[in-house]
């Protein structure tokens, strides 16, 4: 499957996206027409560079395709490449754009009232069950964790549980459900994330690519 | 659980091999061992399982958390399932084989059982074929194990090679000189390195930043890697195991021009026990590695100082998905009263002999259905047309 074929390139559907388009554009890179169409109901899509080839899905699931080597390279935010660790992915550029980030959250009154020296175990609402017990455990305490895909900061006011982990960009959506936060847990940019194997195999040309994304992230207007 | 298990259910990463994987794993072993063997390296075999001190102990401790421990009735002593053959194999070399004249040349090819599999191989029962060099500290020791790894794959089937060399101590080294703890912080930095996260490298990599960046933007192909590294200033210990470091690349590119070669110089996850250059090799047609190794300390423990080794672990279950198909043996249908001299003689000829067991059952058809390409009839091999069932001579 990593044999003398195009190389792919997963990038992340959503937000990310407008961001990663005019830097690839400055990679080289134009994808053909139907891409910039929402109805189109394709997902793999040619690109003005007749070796690559660009696929669209769930930021997620960048870092599980990049990490079977089902893509070559990716583009995926460091808390997606935190969450899922793997060794078979390697993250060698910082694209230094989707900044965010990832904090723990909790409604303000608890906030004033709790002291976290006492916690042995906390039941936290969060996208990142994974980062969000490592992250406890290293202080010593268990976090229960209840793995939610999106309106993390509802959990609370709902009586799920009374803290959250989340990514935040301006604080509003934080603010608007009652929330304040506790800590940092993180900076996250988005990454150019490369598949292992296809970096050591298909060396040249995987690094080629680093390289244009490098000077694309470099040159971007200020 | 108080279900009642399938009777096929096997435990996570457990498998039973069936028809005709397991007998051309049988012979991608076969191969791979014997091109060890041909070339001096004695086969040795140790046991399944060990004490659990001999097995973990020293530069055991690395695989500790892999290992499935039990405890014996016998001795009331924890005993311990391999996860890797390596480190048993520099136990009789430095123990029963104390007294063997060096460079010692083993090999060896068994079973391991690991606690955890991983993404890629999620199999917690695998086989790996292996070969270990004791008591040379010389960079044409490592050569050698690397170019017999690649004659060896190749003589298996396996094509478009490629080699990744490692130096796990030289971050080691650089972290040292400038104050900084890898494992500190949580491991950050460890971490950073082990995805090559640049950004991450930058954030926490205090003073020793600047040469990790460095380092991380040099990996790639061996000649630039090489030209890029010399330029760098290095410790005076990493210095040295970076000549040798170049030194093997060097044969190995003479030797065998047509091996990718590249060098990774950050890479350190999985290099536990490595004291020196480390090998990983992958192939363009499998996700994953083929194989790694390198160099350690053999036997060394709390009484012992130990040798110089290096050695290589091919993975067989991913050597054998990178291989194309082979294709399946003749196998040739017996009916009743077919004569042993010419069964014998057809299987001296590479068929494989299937007898019938009554008269009725000696029809193609039923050769067919059994697997069979082929029929004797009246003492010659017959093919059996596919969709017409009369021999088509």
């Amino acid at each position: 499957m990593l044999a003398n074929e195009k190389l792919i390139l997963a990038l992340p559907r959503g937000r990310i996206l407008d961001e990663v388009l005019p830097l690839i554009g400055r990679a080289g890179l134009e994808p053909e027409d139907a891409f910039h169409r929402d109805d189109a109901r394709q997902l793999r899509f040619s690109t003005s560079d007749p070796s690559v080839d660009i696929i669209r899905v769930r930021s997620f699931d960048v870092a599980t395709i990049v990490a079977f080597g089902a893509a070559h390279m990716g583009v995926a935010g460091a808390d997606v490449l935190l969450e899922f660790e793997s060794r078979e992915i390697y993250a060698p550029l910082d694209l230094d754009l989707g900044h965010c980030r990832m904090v723990v959250a909790a409604p303000g009154d608890l906030v004033k009232r709790d002291n976290p020296k006492r916690w042995s175990h906390i039941r936290i609402a969060t996208k990142y069950p994974e980062i969000t017990k490592r992250h406890f455990a290293a202080r010593g305490v268990q976090a229960e964790c209840v793995k939610l895909s999106g309106a993390v900061e509802i959990a609370p006011a709902l009586g799920l549980c009374e803290r959250i982990v989340d990514l935040v960009s301006t604080g509003a959506t934080l603010k608007a459900n009652g929330l304040v936060e506790v800590e940092e847990i993180a900076r996250i940019s988005s990454r150019l994330a490369v598949n292992r194997t296809a970096l050591k195999t298909r060396s040249d040309e995987v690094s080629k690519w680093i390289a244009r994304f490098r000077e694309a992230a470099d040159a971007r207007p200020a | 659980m108080t279900d009642r298990v399938h009777r096929a259910l096997l435990p996570a990463g457990l498998k039973d091999v069936l028809p005709p994987d397991a007998e051309s794993e049988a012979t991608v072993r076969e191969t791979l061992i014997s091109a060890f063997v041909s070339r001096g390296y004695d086969r040795v075999k140790p046991p399944l399982i060990e004490f659990e001190d001999s097995l973990v102990s020293g530069s055991g401790e690395a695989t500790s958390s892999q290992t499935f421990r039990m405890m014996d009735p016998v001795s009331q002593l924890m005993l311990g399932v391999r996860p890797d053959m390596t480190l048993q194999v520099a136990r009789i070399a430095t123990t029963r084989l104390i007294d063997e004249p060096r460079p010692l040349r083993l090999s060896y090819a068994g079973e391991v059982l690991r606690v955890r599999g991983s993404s890629l191989r999620p199999e917690r029962q695998f086989a790996q074929v292996g070969a270990e060099l004791i008591g040379s500290d010389k960079p044409e020791a490592d050569a050698e194990v690397i170019l017999m790894a690649g004659e060896a794959l190749n003589a298996a089937g396996a094509d478009g090679l490629s080699v990744d060399l490692g130096l796990p101590t030289l971050v080691a080294a650089i972290c040292r000189e400038h104050g900084v703890d890898p494992q500190g912080n949580d491991g950050v930095l460890r971490g950073a390195l082990n995805q090559k996260d640049a950004a991450a490298i930058k954030q926490f990599g205090g003073p020793a930043a600047p040469v990790l960046g460095e380092l991380l933007a040099a990996a790639g192909g061996a000649a630039p890697a090489i030209e890029r590294i010399s330029g760098i200033d290095l410790p005076d210990d990493a210095e040295r195991e970076w000549s040798h470091l170049v030194s093997v690349a060097e044969i190995v590119k003479r030797r065998a021009p047509s091996l990718e070669l590249t060098i990774d110089p950050v890479e350190i996850r999985g290099y536990e026990y490595h004291s020196g250059v480390t090998f990983t090799i992958f192939s363009k047609s499998a996700r994953g590695e083929l194989g790694r190794g390198g160099r350690y300390i053999a036997g060394n423990g709390a009484e012992t100082a130990g040798e110089a080794a290096t050695g290589i672990t091919l993975f067989l279950d991913t050597v054998i998905r990178s291989l194309p198909d082979s294709p399946q043996p003749k196998r040739i249908y017996l009916p009743t009263g077919s004569s042993p001299e010419d069964a014998r003689r057809l299987r001296a000829e590479g068929w494989i002999t299937v007898p019938s067991l009554s008269a009725e059952e000696d029809g193609a058809h039923r050769a067919r259905a059994l697997g069979c390409t082929h029929i004797l009839v009246d003492g010659e091999v017959s093919g059996i047309g596919a969709g017409g069932g009369a021999p088509d001579g």
